[in-house]
C-alpha cells in the first residue's frame, strides 16, 4: 500500500487539476501533450534542487538557502556579456560560484558546528543581500543572446540535463558507499564517527553538492526565463522541502530516496501549475474574491505538515 | 560581557559620528525605541520557546496576518482600541495555535513553524483581498490615534515587558520547566512534567510577547503591505537570541542576553549608515555580521560538544 500511495495520489491530482490547465477530452492527446510539456519544463530545475535537498536531509541537515544560492548564481551569470564566449567565461565561473556558496554552508555546518537550520537561514539572507549588491537595482538579460543557451530551458535540453543528473547521478548514488555513509551520519552521528566515517568532510561534500545543483538549476531557470532579478525564486526552498518530505524523506535524517523525491516534486509541480493556470484564465477566478495563485502558500504549508505527519506516523517515531 | 562591550562600542561610535556630522545623539536615541521594541519583545517570547529546544520560524508571517487584520479593521472604520485588541489577539492566537498543532500532531516544531511561515503569509494575502474590496498592495493608516502605541509608548511598554520577563525568570516556576525540557526531555517526563504541555505553555507565553510586538510594529507603520510586512523578522528574532547566548539546542538562555542581542542588531543599522556603507550592501553586511557572531559562538562551543559526543 505504501509503495503505491504516492503514485496513486499523483494520478488523482493530475485527474483533478489537469482540466484546470487546459486539458480537454475532445483533443485529449494534443492538449495533454502540451500540459506534460509545461509541467516538465516547470519541474526540471526543481528536480535538480530536490536531488541535492534529499541528500542534505538524509544527512540530518537542511538547506534553506537553495533559492538564494540559485538567485545569486543567476544574478552573477546575468552580468556577463552575451555571445559565444559566455560558455567559456560565465558558465565555469557560475559552477565555481555555486560550489563555493555550498562550500561556505558546509564549512559553517561542519567546521563551526552551527546548526544547519540556523546556518542556512543566515546564508539565505546573506546570499539574497549579495544579489542586491551584485545587481544594484539594475536588470540584465543576456541569456537569449547566447547561442544554444535557451535550448537548455526548452523541453529536450532541460530533460537531458535533468536526466543526466538524476539517472546517472541517482544510479551512482544508489549503489555507492558514499550514500551509506551519509545515511549513517543522518541516523546516528556519534556511531558514524566511531565507525571511522569522516563526518565533517562528508557534510562539506553534501552541502557543496547542493550548491553545484543550485548552479545547474540557475542555468535551467535563466535559459527558460531569459532574465534574473534580485527577487527571483523567493520561497522556492519551501517548495523543494515540501516535495522532498512528501516523497518520504525523514526531516530527522537517516532515511530517504531519490525516486520518492521525484514523485514529490511532480506532486507539487502539478499543484502549482494547476493554481497558476486556474488563476490566469479560467472561470474560477471570477467566482473567487482573491487571487487564485495566493492559495499556493497556504496549500504548500498544509502539504508540508501533512507529509511530515504521514511520515512520522508510519515510522512510529514520536518526536517532541 | 562580550555583548555589553559590543553594544557600548556601537553606541559610542554612533554618538561620535553623530557629533561629527552635527546630528543630535538624543534624536538618534528617540528613534531607537519604536524600532527596537518589536524585535526585542518577540525575541523575549522566542527565548522561552528556544529554551524548550523548539523554535518558531513563523513569527514574521504571524506579524503579517496581525497587520493585515489591523489594516482591514482600520479600512472599515473600527476605532483604535478595537484594532489594537484584534491585532494583539490574532498574533497571540496564532502562536498558541502553533503550540497546539505541535502538541496534537507530534511533529518537530521547526517543521510546523516552517510550514506556518508560508501558510500564514498566504493567509494574510488572501485575507487582505477577501476582506477589502479593490485592495491594491497596501493599507494606509491615517489618524494619529492608530499610531500612538508604536510611536509614543513603545519604550515604556518594552521596559514594562522586560521587567515582567525578568521577574518571571527569577521567581517564576513555568520558565524553569522550559529549561528542564530543553535540558533533557526524559528527565522532564520522569520528574512528572508532561513535555507536550510544557512546550505548549512556552508557545502561549511567547504568544503574549509576540502579540505586544505585533501591536507595536504595526502601529509604527504608516503603510501595511501584507506581502512584505515582517519578512525576515524571524531571522532577526532568532539572531537576537543566539547573539544573547541562548543555546539553539535548548536548556540555556537569559532575558538580559536577548535584550542586549536585539539592541546590538538594531544598532548595526545606524552604525552602518554613519560608517557610509553602500546602500545595496547593507543586507549583505548585516547578514555577514550576524553569521560571523553566531559562527564564532558555535565554534567556541564546539570542543565541549565534541567531547560530550565522544564520551
Amino acid at each position: 500500500m505504501r509503495r503505491i500511495a504516492l503514485p496513486l495520489l499523483l494520478v488523482l491530482e493530475v485527474a483533478v487539476l489537469a482540466p484546470l490547465s487546459g486539458v480537454r477530452s475532445t483533443h485529449f492527446l494534443s492538449t495533454f501533450g502540451a500540459y506534460a510539456n509545461d509541467l516538465s519544463i516547470q519541474a526540471a530545475p526543481i528536480l535538480l534542487l530536490a536531488f541535492g535537498m534529499t541528500i542534505v536531509l538524509i544527512s540530518g541537515g537542511i538547506d534553506l538557502s537553495v533559492a538564494s544560492m540559485t538567485a545569486l548564481v543567476a544574478c552573477v551569470l546575468s552580468k556577463f556579456e552575451p555571445g559565444p564566449q559566455f560558455w567559456v567565461t560565465a558558465i565555469p565561473l557560475g559552477l565555481v560560484l555555486g560550489a563555493g556558496l555550498g562550500l561556505a554552508n558546509g564549512l559553517l555546518v561542519a567546521a563551526c558546528d552551527v546548526p544547519p537550520i540556523i546556518a542556512t537561514l543566515g546564508t539565505l539572507f546573506l546570499y539574497r543581500g549579495l544579489c542586491e549588491a551584485v545587481l544594484k537595482g539594475a536588470k540584465y538579460n543576456p541569456f537569449f543572446d547566447v547561442p544554444g543557451y535557451s535550448r537548455l530551458g526548452e523541453l529536450p535540453g532541460a530533460l537531458i540535463l535533468v536526466g543526466v543528473v538524476l539517472i546517472v547521478g541517482g544510479a551512482w548514488f544508489r549503489g555507492s558507499r558514499w550514500r551509506r555513509e551519509i545515511l549513517m551520519i543522518g541516523g546516528n552521528r556519534v556511531a558514524a564517527r566511531y565507525a571511522a566515517i569522516p563526518v565533517g568532510r562528508r557534510l562539506v561534500e553534501v552541502y557543496t553538492l547542493s550548491g553545484v545543483l543550485a548552479f545547474l538549476a540557475a542555468v535551467c531557470f535563466t535559459a527558460h526565463d531569459g532574465s534574473a532579478s534580485q527577487a527571483s525564486y523567493m520561497g522556492l526552498e519551501l517548495q523543494v522541502i515540501v516535495a522532498v518530505v512528501l516523497g518520504g524523506t525523514a526531516v530527522t535524517g537517516g532515511r530517504g530516496t531519490i525516486i520518492g523525491s521525484v514523485l514529490g516534486v511532480l506532486l507539487v509541480a502539478v499543484l502549482v501549475e494547476g493554481l497558476q493556470a486556474g488563476g490566469s484564465s479560467f472561470w474560477i477566478q471570477d467566482r473567487l474574491p482573491f487571487k487564485f495563485g495566493n492559495l499556493r502558500f497556504v496549500l504548500l504549508g498544509a502539504l508540508l505538515v501533512f507529509g511530515v505527519w504521514l511520515n512520522t506516523r508510519r515510522s512510529g517515531e514520536r518526536p517532541v | 560581557m562580550f555583548l555589553v562591550a559590543a553594544d557600548a562600542a556601537l553606541l559610542v561610535f554612533i554618538a561620535w559620528r553623530a557629533a561629527l556630522s552635527g546630528a543630535s545623539f538624543s534624536d538618534e536615541m528617540g528613534r531607537m525605541a519604536p524600532n527596537v521594541a518589536p524585535t526585542i519583545l518577540a525575541a523575549l517570547g522566542q527565548t522561552g520557546i528556544i529554551c524548550c529546544g523548539a523554535m518558531d520560524l513563523s513569527v514574521g508571517s504571524i506579524l503579517a496576518v496581525a497587520g493585515t487584520v489591523f489594516g482591514v479593521l482600520h479600512a472599515r472604520g473600527v476605532g483604535p482600541s478595537g484594532c489594537f485588541a484584534a491585532c494583539f489577539f490574532v498574533a497571540f492566537g496564532l502562536s498558541a495555535y502553533n503550540g497546539l498543532l505541535i502538541r496534537v500532531l507530534r511533529i518537530p516544531a521547526i517543521i510546523v513553524t516552517l510550514a506556518g511561515l508560508a501558510f500564514y503569509r498566504g493567509l494574510a494575502l488572501i485575507l487582505a483581498e477577501v476582506a477589502s474590496r479593490g485592495f491594491g498592495e497596501q493599507f494606509t493608516l491615517t489618524g494619529d490615534a492608530y499610531h500612538r502605541p508604536g510611536q509614543m509608548y513603545a519604550g515604556w511598554i518594552l521596559l514594562g515587558a522586560l521587567a515582567i520577563a525578568l521577574w518571571g525568570e527569577c521567581f517564576g516556576k513555568t520558565p524553569r520547566t522550559w529549561l528542564a525540557l530543553g535540558n533533557s526531555e526524559t528527565a522532564c517526563r520522569l520528574s512528572g512534567l508532561d513535555p507536550a504541555k510544557v512546550l505548549f505553555s512556552a508557545f502561549v507565553v511567547g504568544g503574549v510577547f509576540l502579540g505586544l510586538a505585533a501591536l507595536l510594529d504595526v502601529s509604527n507603520h504608516i503603510t501595511i503591505e501584507p506581502a512584505r510586512l515582517g519578512a525576515g523578522f524571524e531571522l532577526s528574532v532568532i539572531a537576537a537570541n543566539v547573539l544573547g547566548g541562548t543555546s539553539i539546542f535548548g536548556g540555556q538562555g537569559s532575558v538580559a542576553g536577548t535584550a542586549l542581542g536585539g539592541l546590538f542588531l538594531y544598532l548595526l543599522g545606524p552604525a552602518m549608515l554613519y560608517a557610509g556603507v553602500d546602500e545595496y550592501w547593507r543586507t549583505a553586511v548585516q547578514g555577514a555580521a550576524i553569521l560571523a557572531v553566531i559562527g564564532i559562538d558555535c565554534a567556541l562551543g564546539r570542543r565541549r560538544k565534541m567531547m560530550e559526543e565522544l564520551r
